[in-house]
């Protein structure tokens, strides 16, 4: 009776993959799971979307043109101060007008900050036509799912394709079903970069990422920290040497600012300049580690194929896999 | 045998005596322990004389910097014409540093125009064209950290103790200007409170210096001079 119902067991139809499926496919898990851990995700990606995150309020059309029309308005005020406001004082102080202080103390901290203007304003502009540059890159780099989320789009799969596997071990009748949500499970991890247009989206974060290298470092921070420092102090210069020098020359403060619109302008605008520029220096001061993490990932545009190549390996070894029937010895399904 | 036990009673007596009314190590490490002031530290206003400056102020060193030397960052608005990195403070409301309590933001902190309106300790003083003053809060308004009121202590006319809930307000930011830093550490040029005091006059020198950690004047230094006389009060 019961060498008879081993015969019928054995003779029953449930194909059952080889051993180098079954192998290859737990190789196959085991490296997705392992994925996050090799390059270090889990620790990574956070800090990725922390970055992400923190730029996001700068990274708009309207905020950046702000920060480059704050630049021009203290430029223009340097200028018109070199070339107007100091020259309008030499003569106001050889006709000996009352009021009038020395040239050296009138001219002290707006001297020095017009030395280095050129230098100051050279570099911002620069700094702000590569972010204004890569607001596209940005833009598609953030449209994608949560950086937090990324380990996980390979632990998860790669755990459920090895739980598979455990159970296909336990019952070998379950193979005909595991196999195809092996193909599922294979073919969703090659659509995956194309549901999320990792294709696209994935290489100009890469070119974002570039792009910034230079900026987000601890010395271009600590240069950027240091303009505002001579900022403040060229227009504190203009402000408490400059302005109330014109007035004490006989002028009036609807006359200044009619007669050197563009010193009145910084004077009017400074306190909105610090408001708009300090947060933004705070988020570059911010985000040098996290972008130093980012860095450190293997290139962006890569990402979508550490996808599509297990995937696609996952759905064809399990799709074509070899079958065989279980031999006389194996022990029969419960 | 009457007689000898009179006397070792008297014996055992005079040795409990001495036993009760010694005083224990315990209380002698007490005794010779740092004592909390129970009162203000009433703070004398900033002046400049020269390029030096006394009283109460504070300068930021720019990183990579070291508190004697510098580099420190100038601030236009700083009345001290001959040097313009220190900014000079002007007693708050309360005289300045209660000790052991807290003297937190107003609500709001800041005006419209970013300028803190936190008027306790000192009053609100111009930098960069924006009022900053300083608030001591139960939690650390940059950091999040639960920290405690600040408490200094005096042995021997030394003082020490922690100021970790130190915040500097400015700008519609706030940063923590502590020593320690929230958390207990002490990174870059931060050093501990530390000062003097005299017991009969009362007046003090309290210093301390806290790197900024985080935000745009990360790696930045501030280094506080508080200066003044101490008002005690009663528990």
């Amino acid at each position: 009776m019961v060498s008879g119902r081993a015969e019928s067991a054995r003779s029953s139809t449930h194909p059952f993959p080889s051993k180098w499926t079954i192998g290859v496919l737990a190789i196959l898990g085991a490296a997705l799971i392992a994925m996050p851990a090799v390059f270090a995700l889990f620790s990574r990606a956070p800090k990725g979307e922390q970055m992400i995150e923190s730029f996001r309020p700068f990274m708009t059309s309207k905020r950046l043109t702000g920060f480059k029309v704050d630049i021009a308005l203290v430029n223009a005020a340097v200028s018109q101060s070199e070339h107007v406001v100091v020259p309008y004082l030499d003569r106001a102080a050889d006709a000996g007008g009352s009021g009038v202080v020395s040239l050296d103390v009138r001219h002290s901290g707006f001297g020095q900050f017009a030395m280095q203007w050129g230098q100051i304003d050279a570099h911002m502009n620069s700094l702000l036509d590569t972010v204004t540059n890569n607001l596209g890159n940005y833009d598609a780099v953030a449209a994608l799912p949560s950086f937090s989320l990324f380990p996980w789009f390979f632990v998860t799969p790669g755990a459920v394709l090895l739980l598979l596997l455990i159970a296909v071990g336990l019952s070998r009748r379950r193979w005909t079903f595991v196999r195809w949500v092996l193909v599922v499970l294979g073919l969703g991890l090659v659509l995956a970069p194309v549901v999320f247009q990792m294709f696209q989206r994935a290489p100009k974060g890469g070119h974002m990422m570039t792009a910034f290298k230079t900026i987000e470092t601890t010395g271009n921070v600590q240069t950027i920290q240091g303009y505002f420092g001579t900022m403040a102090i060229g227009q504190g210069g203009i402000r408490l040497e400059l302005v109330p020098a014109l007035e004490a020359s006989g002028l009036t403060k609807t006359e200044v600012e009619s007669r050197f619109p563009a010193v009145a302008s910084l004077d009017n605008r400074w306190v909105h300049i610090l408001n708009d520029m300090t947060p933004m220096i705070g988020a570059m001061s911010d985000n040098v580690a996290n972008y130093q993490a980012m860095a450190a990932l293997p290139p962006f545009a890569l990402f979508p194929y550490f996808f599509v190549l297990p995937g696609i390996l996952i759905a064809v070894i399990a799709g074509i896999a070899k079958q065989r029937a279980p031999s006389a010895t194996e022990p029969i399904d419960p | 045998m009457a007689h000898r036990i009179r006397i070792a009673g008297t014996l055992l007596v005079l040795v409990l005596t001495g036993l009760l009314s010694a005083p224990t190590g315990a209380a002698n490490a007490s005794s010779s322990a740092a004592k909390a002031l129970v009162g203000t530290f009433d703070l004398t206003a900033g002046s400049c004389a020269g390029t030096a400056a006394t009283g109460t102020y504070f300068r930021m060193i720019y990183p990579g910097g070291t508190l004697t030397g510098g580099k420190f960052f100038d601030n236009p608005d700083s009345t001290c014409t001959g040097d313009f990195s220190y900014t000079l403070a002007t007693p708050g409301t309360a005289g300045g540093l209660i000790n052991g309590k807290y003297q937190p933001d107003p609500t709001p902190a800041f005006s419209s125009s970013g300028g803190a309106l936190a008027s306790s300790i000192v009053q609100p003083q111009a930098f960069t064209a924006i009022d900053f003053s300083i608030s001591t809060n139960p939690t650390d308004p940059q950091t999040g950290l639960s920290v405690p009121a600040p408490l200094i202590k005096v042995k021997n006319g030394k003082l020490s103790g922690q100021v970790e809930a130190w915040s500097a307000d400015w700008n519609n930011l706030h940063f923590n200007q502590g020593s320690p830093k929230p958390g207990g550490s002490e990174p870059g040029l931060t050093t501990s409170v530390s000062g003097t005091y005299n017991g009969r006059t009362h007046a003090f020198v309290l210093t301390w210096a806290s790197e900024v950690v985080g935000g745009p004047f990360n790696g930045f230094t501030g280094y506080w001079h508080l200066q003044g006389t101490f008002k005690a009060s009663k528990r």
